[in-house]
C-alpha cells in the first residue's frame, strides 16, 4: 500500500511543478512574437527567444515524467490489489478513480501538445490534472487505502465501465480547462489590454475549436460509459436502467453536452457561450461524479 | 455554426404557394419537429427534470415523504408526480418528443446527406469556389491535363473520392471525404427511437420479481414452466472478515428432470429459457430458524435444570423431566393480528423473536410462545416448568430476481447505433473541395476551394497542405 500511495504522492508533486513552469512560460513568452498579421493564421512554433523555450521544454518534460509516475503509481496499485483480493482495477474508490482522471487528463493534454504544439494550454489543464490529483490526496487516509471491493463491484465490467465513464470526465475537464482559457482571453481582449500572458494563448478560435474537439471525444466516451453501466446492471443487478442517481446524473450530464454538439450547429452557439456552457457542463460532471456521491444516496453510493 | 457550410441554398419550393393546404401543414410540422432548437430544449427541460428523481426519493411510502417535507409539499409531489418522476405521463411525453424529434430531423436531412454519397455536384461555378470558406488561387507553369491529373492523384493519396469534368476551356475538380461522419449522426437520430421501442417491448412483455428462497426447497416458476432448487446458499469473506461473495447453486428441473446447475453470485446470474436468476439480497429468513436453545428452570426453586436445542419441527424427549418439546413456529418480529386471531412477523427483522412451543408435560399439552427478549412474559400455568429461549440459529434465505425482458436485446441493438454513430460523427467530419484548373498564358491558374462540415483548424491545417504540395506539382 505504502508503496503507491508515495508515488502518488510524488505525481502530485511533479504535476505541482509542471503547473508552476507553464505558468512561468506563459509569463516569460515574448508576445510580439505570436502575433502575425492579421488575416493569417498564426503557426505556434516555438521561436520566442530568451528563457521561455527552455522552461516550456522542462515544462513538458517534467509533465511526461509525472505521468510515467502517475502510471506507474496506478500499476503499482493493480498489483496491491490483486495481492489483497484478486481484482486489479486501480479506479475502484474515489481516490483511485481521481488518480485516474488526472492520468487521462495529462495524458489527454500531452497528446494535444504534441499535435498542436500550443503550451500556453498547459497551464489550465495540467492545473485541473493538478487539482483533481491534489484533491485526492486530500481525502481522508482510509479513503485512500485499496479495501477488496463489495461484491457488488466484484466483477470485470469494473474494469472497463469505469475506465471509460473516467475517461470521458477527463475530456470534459479539457474542455472546461479551454473554456476557462477562452473566457480569460476574450475579456482581455474587449477590454482592449494586450498583456503579454494573453498574448502567449492561441487565438479564440483556436481555443473554442479545441474545446469543442475535447467535448466531442467525450461525448461518445461517456455514451459508451453509461451504455456499460447498464450492461453491467442489467448482468448484476436485473435491470440496465433503474434511475439510479448515478446513472440518472451521467445521463443528465450526458444530455447537456448534447444541447451542447446541436447548439453549435446553430448561429451564435461557438466562442464565448460555448465557452461558458463548457465550464458549466464541467461543474456538472463535477457534480455527477463527486456530489452524488457524497450527497446523494443510492446505488453506486460505495463507490 | 461550426460547421456551416457556406453554399447557396436552393429556394424552398413549398415556400412558392401559400395557401392552407395538407403540403403546408406538413412542411411545418416537418420544419417544427426537425428544429434543432426543439431538440435543445427536449435535451435541456430532460436533463433539468430528470435531477427531480435524484433529490427527492422515488418510490418510498406516504409517511416517508410527510416526514421530510410535511403534508402540503406531499399533495403537491403528487399531483405533479414528483414521487415517480420517471414514469409520469410529462416525463414520458418528453422522451416521446425527443424521439419524433430526432425521427423527423432524419427524414428531413438523411436524404440529402444519402444524396451526396450517390451523386455529386461537380458542375460549379468559379463564383461558387470564390465563396467556399477556404479559398486560395495560385498559378502553375504546366498544362491544364497534367496539373489536373497530378491534383487527382494527390487527392486520392489523401483519401478522397475524386470527381473531374474535362472541359476545352477549363477542368473542373470534385473532391469529398468523410461522408461516414454524417452517416453516423444520423445513425445516432434513430438510436434514441430503437431504444425506447426495446424499454417498451420489455415493460409489456417482460416482467420482474422477487423471490424469497430457502435452501433445500423448489419453487415453481410458472412463467418458464420449470421449477427451481436452491441447492445451498452462502457466504465467502475476505481475510480481513468483509464479505467477499454470496452465492446459491441453484438447479432447474424440468418434470423432475435436472437440467441445468449453477453457482450464481452477485454479478453472475443464471439464464435459462430467457428468464435470469439474479443473485440479489439475502438474509435471516423470518419465519424460519434451524436451531432453537432451551432452558427449562424449575419455577419453584428457579433452578436450571436442563437445556435442550430444539430442531426445527422434531419433537424432542426430555425423559428425566418428563417432557416432550416441539418446535412448531418462529417469528423474527412478534406481532399479532387480533382480527383473525394469528401470529405474523412485523418485519423481517429479528427485532422481537418468539418461538412456539408444544410442551406435552405427563398429560397436560400447551403450545405458549416463548419471547427472547421478553422471558418472563408468561407463566405456563399448570406447569412445574419455566422455558426461556437463550438463542437460536437462523435460516438463511437467499433472494432471488427473477427477470424475463425480451426488448433487452433491443435496447442494445439501440445502444450499438449510439456508440458507434457518435463516434463516427465525432472523429471523421466531412470535407468537400472544388477546383477549376484553368489555362493562362503560361500555364494555368487553380481556383480552390473547400468546405468542412467541422474540425476548422485540421481542415485549415490540411487545406494549407495540399495547396503547398500542389504548387509543387510543376517541379
Ligand atoms: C436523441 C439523441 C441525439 C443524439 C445522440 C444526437 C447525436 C448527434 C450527433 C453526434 C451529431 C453530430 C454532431 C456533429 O457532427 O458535430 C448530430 C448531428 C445533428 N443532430 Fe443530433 N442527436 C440527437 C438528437 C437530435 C434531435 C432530436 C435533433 C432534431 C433536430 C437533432 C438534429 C441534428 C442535426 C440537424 C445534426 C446535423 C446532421 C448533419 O450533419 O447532417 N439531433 N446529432
Amino acid at each position: 500500500m505504502a508503496r503507491s500511495l508515495f508515488l502518488f504522492d510524488m505525481t502530485f508533486w511533479l504535476y505541482l511543478a509542471a503547473l508552476v513552469l507553464y505558468v512561468t512560460y506563459m509569463l516569460a513568452k515574448r508576445p510580439a512574437m505570436s502575433l502575425a498579421p492579421a488575416g493569417h493564421p498564426v503557426e505556434y512554433s516555438d521561436n520566442d527567444s530568451g528563457w521561455a523555450v527552455q522552461i516550456g521544454q522542462v515544462a513538458t518534460i517534467v509533465t511526461v515524467f509525472g505521468w510515467i509516475v502517475n502510471s506507474l503509481a496506478l500499476f503499482t496499485r493493480a498489483y496491491e490489489r490483486m495481492q489483497l483480493s484478486g481484482t486489479f482495477a486501480p479506479w475502484s474508490n474515489q481516490f483511485e478513480a481521481m488518480s485516474y482522471v488526472s492520468w487521462a487528463i495529462i495524458l489527454g493534454y500531452v497528446l494535444l501538445e504534441f499535435r498542436y504544439r500550443i503550451k500556453a494550454i498547459g497551464a489550465f489543464v495540467v492545473g485541473i490534472g493538478f487539482i483533481a490529483m491534489g484533491a485526492a490526496s486530500l481525502l481522508p487516509y482510509r479513503y485512500q487505502t485499496a479495501e477488496p471491493l463489495v461484491p457488488a463491484l466484484n466483477s470485470y465490467w469494473i474494469y472497463i465501465h469505469v475506465s471509460v465513464t473516467l475517461t470521458s470526465y477527463a475530456a470534459f475537464a479539457m474542455a472546461g480547462g479551454l473554456g476557462v482559457m477562452y473566457l480569460l482571453k476574450e475579456r482581455a481582449e474587449r477590454q482592449g489590454k494586450v498583456s503579454r500572458l494573453y498574448a502567449s494563448f492561441p487565438d479564440l478560435e483556436t481555443i473554442d475549436e479545441l474545446g469543442y474537439k475535447a467535448i466531442m471525444v467525450g461525448f461518445p466516451l461517456l455514451a459508451f460509459g453509461v451504455i456499460l453501466g447498464a450492461m453491467w446492471a442489467n448482468y448484476a443487478w436485473g435491470g440496465y436502467w433503474s434511475w439510479d442517481p448515478k446513472e440518472t446524473w451521467s445521463l443528465i450530464v450526458w444530455l447537456i453536452y448534447g444541447a451542447y454538439i446541436h447548439a453549435r450547429m446553430t448561429h451564435g452557439w461557438e466562442g464565448r457561450r460555448a465557452a461558458i456552457y463548457a465550464v458549466f457542463g464541467f461543474l456538472m460532471v463535477i457534480f455527477c461524479f463527486w456530489g452524488v456521491n457524497f450527497l446523494l444516496s443510492g446505488l453506486h453510493a460505495y463507490a | 455554426m461550426n460547421g456551416q457550410e457556406h453554399i447557396a441554398v436552393e429556394p424552398d419550393a413549398s415556400q412558392q404557394s401559400p395557401g392552407l393546404g395538407w403540403n403546408e401543414i406538413k412542411t411545418e410540422l416537418v420544419a417544427f419537429f426537425a428544429s434543432i432548437k426543439l431538440a435543445m430544449f427536449l435535451f435541456i427541460v430532460l436533463a433539468m427534470t430528470a435531477t427531480i428523481g435524484t433529490v427527492i426519493q422515488q418510490g418510498e411510502r406516504p409517511e416517508t415523504y410527510i416526514k421530510e417535507y410535511g403534508e402540503e409539499a406531499y399533495r403537491w409531489f403528487l399531483r405533479l408526480g414528483f414521487t415517480d418522476v420517471y414514469h409520469t405521463w410529462w416525463f414520458t411525453s418528453l422522451l416521446g418528443m425527443l424521439c419524433v424529434n430526432s425521427l423527423t430531423c432524419f427524414y428531413k436531412r438523411f436524404p440529402g446527406v444519402w444524396r451526396s454519397m450517390k451523386q455529386d455536384k461537380v458542375n460549379v461555378s468559379l463564383p461558387f469556389i470564390k465563396n467556399l470558406k477556404q479559398t486560395t488561387e495560385f498559378s502553375i507553369a504546366a498544362s491544364k491535363e497534367t496539373v489536373a491529373e497530378g491534383f487527382v492523384g494527390l487527392l486520392a493519396e489523401k483519401g478522397y473520392r475524386v470527381l473531374a469534368k474535362n472541359d476545352p476551356q477549363e477542368v473542373t475538380l470534385y473532391a469529398t471525404k468523410g461522408i461516414m461522419g454524417r452517416v453516423g449522426a444520423h445513425m445516432a437520430h434513430l438510436s434514441a427511437t430503437v431504444i425506447v421501442l426495446g424499454g417498451l417491448i420489455g415493460s409489456y412483455y417482460g416482467f420482474q420479481e422477487f423471490g424469497v428462497c430457502l435452501e433445500g426447497q423448489t419453487y415453481h416458476i410458472p412463467k418458464g414452466n420449470f421449477d427451481l432448487h436452491v441447492d445451498k446458499f452462502w457466504i465467502d469473506y475476505h481475510e480481513n472478515g468483509s464479505v467477499k461473495s454470496y452465492n446459491s447453486t441453484l438447479t432447474v428441473l424440468e418434470q423432475g428432470q435436472k437440467m441445468a446447475t449453477k453457482t450464481i453470485t452477485v454479478n453472475d446470474p443464471l439464464v435459462y429459457k430467457g428468464i435470469w436468476f439474479y443473485q440479489s439480497s439475502y438474509g435471516d429468513s423470518w419465519d424460519r430458524i434451524d436451531v432453537a436453545r432451551v432452558n427449562v428452570k424449575e419455577k419453584d426453586t428457579d433452578k436450571l435444570v436442563g437445556t435442550v436445542d430444539l430442531e426445527w419441527q422434531k419433537e424432542a424427549q426430555l425423559e428425566k423431566l418428563g417432557l416432550k418439546l416441539l418446535m412448531t413456529d418462529f417469528v423474527a418480529d412478534f406481532g399479532f393480528n387480533s382480527t383473525d386471531k394469528k401470529v405474523y412477523s412485523k418485519t423481517a427483522e429479528h427485532a422481537n423473536p418468539a418461538i412456539r412451543l408444544a410442551i406435552t408435560e405427563g398429560p397436560m399439552q400447551t403450545s405458549p410462545w416463548i419471547f427472547y427478549h421478553y422471558p418472563e412474559l408468561f407463566d405456563i400455568k399448570g406447569s412445574k416448568y419455566a422455558f426461556e429461549l437463550v438463542g437460536y440459529q437462523p435460516k438463511k434465505f437467499t433472494g432471488l430476481q427473477i427477470t424475463k425482458d425480451p426488448g433487452v436485446i433491443i435496447v442494445w441493438i439501440g445502444s450499438t447505433m449510439i456508440v458507434v454513430g457518435i463516434t463516427l460523427s465525432s472523429f471523421i467530419y466531412h470535407r468537400r473541395l472544388w477546383a477549376k484548373v484553368i489555362p493562362n498564358e503560361n500555364g494555368v491558374t487553380v481556383h480552390l476551394g473547400g468546405t468542412t462540415h467541422k474540425s476548422q483548424i485540421d481542415f485549415n491545417k490540411e487545406f494549407r497542405k495540399l495547396t503547398e504540395r500542389i504548387t509543387k506539382l510543376s517541379t
